[in-house]
């Protein structure tokens, strides 16, 4: 049902503008119109103050924080299921600036911490590489205290200098300098020297002067014996590891401490955003604000005691006449029962209906269940779906598409087993092997498929006809003639071939047949002159469409073939098999299959024939969507008082 | 023989009915889930475009039914 709406027009003095947001926003049934697009008001826009765009400057920074914060939380848990945090009466604004302040410091502190200790443990393990090959290479005996070391990388082209320069070194030494290389890699060697510990200076001048690259180790470890230093980055590297094990569950207690609180946090403060973004789309005068927009008819009553109880005389609320160009900009707010609700989904997807037209949920509600049914036929693959769509919804609330296709399953599912009944079919033809007969025909004979493919174009024949005569009513409402003319053109055009058809085939009295070819004459000139001058060829054209609109009805049959043919493949191919074990097998997943395309298909299908078969003949849609200023998170005081026990 | 010819020529209207279907909802499907990516809100409308070649297949289909029920 499309609820009536009302525009109205809220008056009060300048210094109560504020509040009255604040009410509007508590009271969450009224679309505020931003002035500057509404072209019969002409007073100047409301000024907003410094102090506000200040406010509103600060609010945003700390809803991107919150977003920073509830991102990285989000990857560090993922299983926690979604739910809005009751708020308390302190956690307002400045509260969560504080709180999120302090978290963002402590997640700060962990990833700066986590970096660091990633960045060591890289440079540590290429050190440990070098430091394996070198401590192997280098003898025992060498490494006693007293000894000092020098290590180089030195590119393997160039040892031969080194050759060289180690002979100085020795001499220098007075042949106490002992040269070990080792290979790193066909292109590195490294080269470890080790000489008395009280020679370093000579040593490390020479060294400097010939310009020989050292292999400089951190400097806790650089005056360390090879193998001490190994030892030390090793415990330095496993010491690493667990500081970041310990930093991650931090994070994730973090996590799961404080997800839900920042998404509930994000939003209070995007209600904040939302009351200055309010003020911004005011007017005023000299001494007053003006706030445009639109209430649901049946809110008004409430709406000005609010507004009335609150500020007195001081603030007016006036309902405004809608001209005829804003009819096109009325918000349009749509109300059905819980059970019609995942149907309306639907339609929305598809557009939100005009304002002037009818809400097609409760039809959409009849026939896309109704036709998910015919197609699929199945009374097994009806009770798996019902209980996969039990399963599923049971204990929580899936939102968006997914919820809503479960829930539209779930009716199909039931006429699935109700069409299942009447095809006799239980997981495709096991129904006839354990001897239930079908109410009316069994789908998987040959002989019946032309039944089949009548009754599919009977029902998109109704179908359509239905959706036509929707069609001329909404435009006897619109007054628009031409549109009565074409739709009533094409419902005549389409009832004469209908009697046309049965009078052929005798399925009524042959003297029936000059009366539909009269009814389908006068339905293609009334269609033609519908289009003016182009009429002689549109008109032809669009009968013809419409005709291809009842054959695609033929997917119910084609679709339900496919559908009983796969599961007696299943069935058949199972028996076929020498192995009982291997044969249920074989039959349960090709069951498996039709099962899940069963699912998909048919809702698909269906869904298409409601949009493009049924909706064309009087669905046009388009129009804006009524977005109440409500709040996404009720304050604390606005909730009901929880009774003492 | 007469009736194997009318099992091809069955088979050839829905089998060619439906590469043509295939070909354009490739195509559609393919520019749909870009467009989706920019504009979530146009999933209905993509819906229907992509469900639109079907129509071809369906003809087929009564087409091979005519022909298997008449031969």
């Amino acid at each position: 049902m499309i609820l009536d709406m009302v525009r109205v027009q809220v008056v009060g003095l300048k210094p109560h503008a504020e509040k009255v947001i604040a009410s509007l926003h508590r009271f969450g049934g009224m679309q505020i119109d931003d002035i500057h697009d509404i072209p019969d008001v002409t007073v100047r826009a409301f000024y907003v103050p410094e102090k506000i765009r200040a406010r509103h400057e600060e609010i945003s920074l700390l809803i991107a924080s919150i977003n920073g914060l509830t991102d990285l939380f989000s990857t560090l848990q993922k299983t926690e299921e979604e739910k809005q945090t009751q708020l308390l009466p302190e956690e307002r604004v400045e509260y969560i600036h504080k709180q999120v302040t302090d978290l963002v410091a402590q997640v700060q502190y962990l990833n700066n911490r986590n970096k660091t200790l990633q960045d060591e443990l890289v440079s540590l393990s290429r050190y440990i590489h070098l430091l394996e090959a070198i401590s192997d290479a280098v003898p025992q005996a060498s490494v006693k205290s007293g000894n000092a070391a020098l290590r180089a990388l030195v590119p393997a082209s160039q040892m031969h200098h080194m050759q060289l320069l180690a002979q100085q070194l020795k001499m220098l030494t007075r042949g106490k300098f002992e040269l070990i290389t080792v290979k790193i890699s066909e292109s590195v060697n490294a080269m470890v020297g080790i000489f008395p510990l009280e020679l370093t200076d000579q040593v490390e001048t020479f060294i400097k002067n010939e310009k020989i690259t050292q292999l400089i180790l951190p400097e806790e470890y650089t005056y360390l014996q090879t193998d001490e230093a190994l030892r030390h980055i090793r415990n330095k590297v496993e010491h690493n590891h667990q500081e970041l094990d310990e930093n991650d569950l931090r994070l994730k207690r973090l996590a799961r401490t404080w997800l839900n609180k920042l998404k509930t946090w994000g939003m209070v403060c995007q209600d904040q955003l939302d009351e200055m973004d309010a003020i911004a789309k005011l007017g005023e005068t000299e001494y007053t604000f003006i706030a445009m927009g639109w209430v649901p008819a049946e809110k008004l009553e409430g709406f000005r005691q609010l507004l009335g109880g609150q500020f007195r005389n001081e603030v007016m609320v006036h309902v405004l006449k809608v001209p005829t160009e804003l009819q096109g900009s009325i918000p349009v707010a749509m109300r059905n029962p819980g059970a019609l609700q995942p149907f309306e989904d639907f339609v929305r997807l598809r557009a939100v209906p005009r304002y002037s037209d009818i809400d097609p949920t409760s039809l959409v509600a009849v026939f896309m269940p109704l036709f998910f049914g015919m197609m699929v036929g199945d009374v097994g693959y009806g009770l798996l779906m019902l209980l996969i769509s039990i399963l599923v919804l049971r204990g929580r609330e899936i939102k968006g598409l997914i919820g809503s296709f479960l829930k539209v399953m779930r009716v199909g599912a039931l006429w699935s087993i109700l069409f299942g009944i009447i095809f006799g079919e239980y997981f495709g033809t096991l129904g006839e092997v354990i001897g239930i007969p079908p109410l009316w025909l069994s789908r998987s004979e040959a002989g019946n498929i032309g039944t089949f493919i009548i009754m599919a174009l009977a029902v998109g024949a109704g179908h359509i006809l239905l959706g036509l005569a929707i069609g001329i009513w909404m435009a006897v409402l619109h007054r628009s003639r031409s549109e009565i003319m074409e739709r009533m053109g094409m419902f005549m055009g389409l009832l004469g071939v209908i009697f046309v058809t049965l009078a052929l085939t005798r399925y009524v009295w042959h003297g029936f047949l000059p009366l539909g070819w009269a009814t389908l004459a006068v339905g293609l000139v009334v269609l033609a002159v519908s289009f003016g001058k182009t009429g002689i060829f549109l008109g032809p054209l669009e009968f013809v469409g419409m005709i291809g609109n009842v054959l695609s009805y033929l997917r119910i049959t084609a679709l339900g073939l496919a559908s009983v043919f796969l599961a007696k493949v299943a069935n058949d191919m199972g028996g076929m098999l020498g192995s009982a074990v291997a044969g249920l097998i074989i039959a349960l997943l090709i069951h498996a299959l039709n099962l899940f395309m069963g699912m998909l298909s048919p809702t698909i299908q269906s869904m298409r024939l409601q949009y493009v078969e049924f909706f064309r003949k009087f669905f046009v849609g388009g129009q804006a969507a009524f977005k109440p200023f409500r709040r996404r998170v009720p304050l604390p005081s606005d909730l009901p008082k929880q009774q003492p026990l | 023989m007469e009736q194997a010819i009318i099992a091809l020529a069955a088979a050839l209207a829905i089998s060619v009915t439906a590469m043509a279907t295939a070909i354009a909802q490739k195509a559609i499907g393919s520019a749909g889930v870009g467009a989706i990516a920019e504009k979530p809100e146009i999933v209905g409308a993509i819906i229907i475009l992509v469900a639109l070649p079907e129509t071809l297949v369906i003809l087929g289909f009564a087409v091979a039914a005519i022909i298997l029920l008449a031969g």
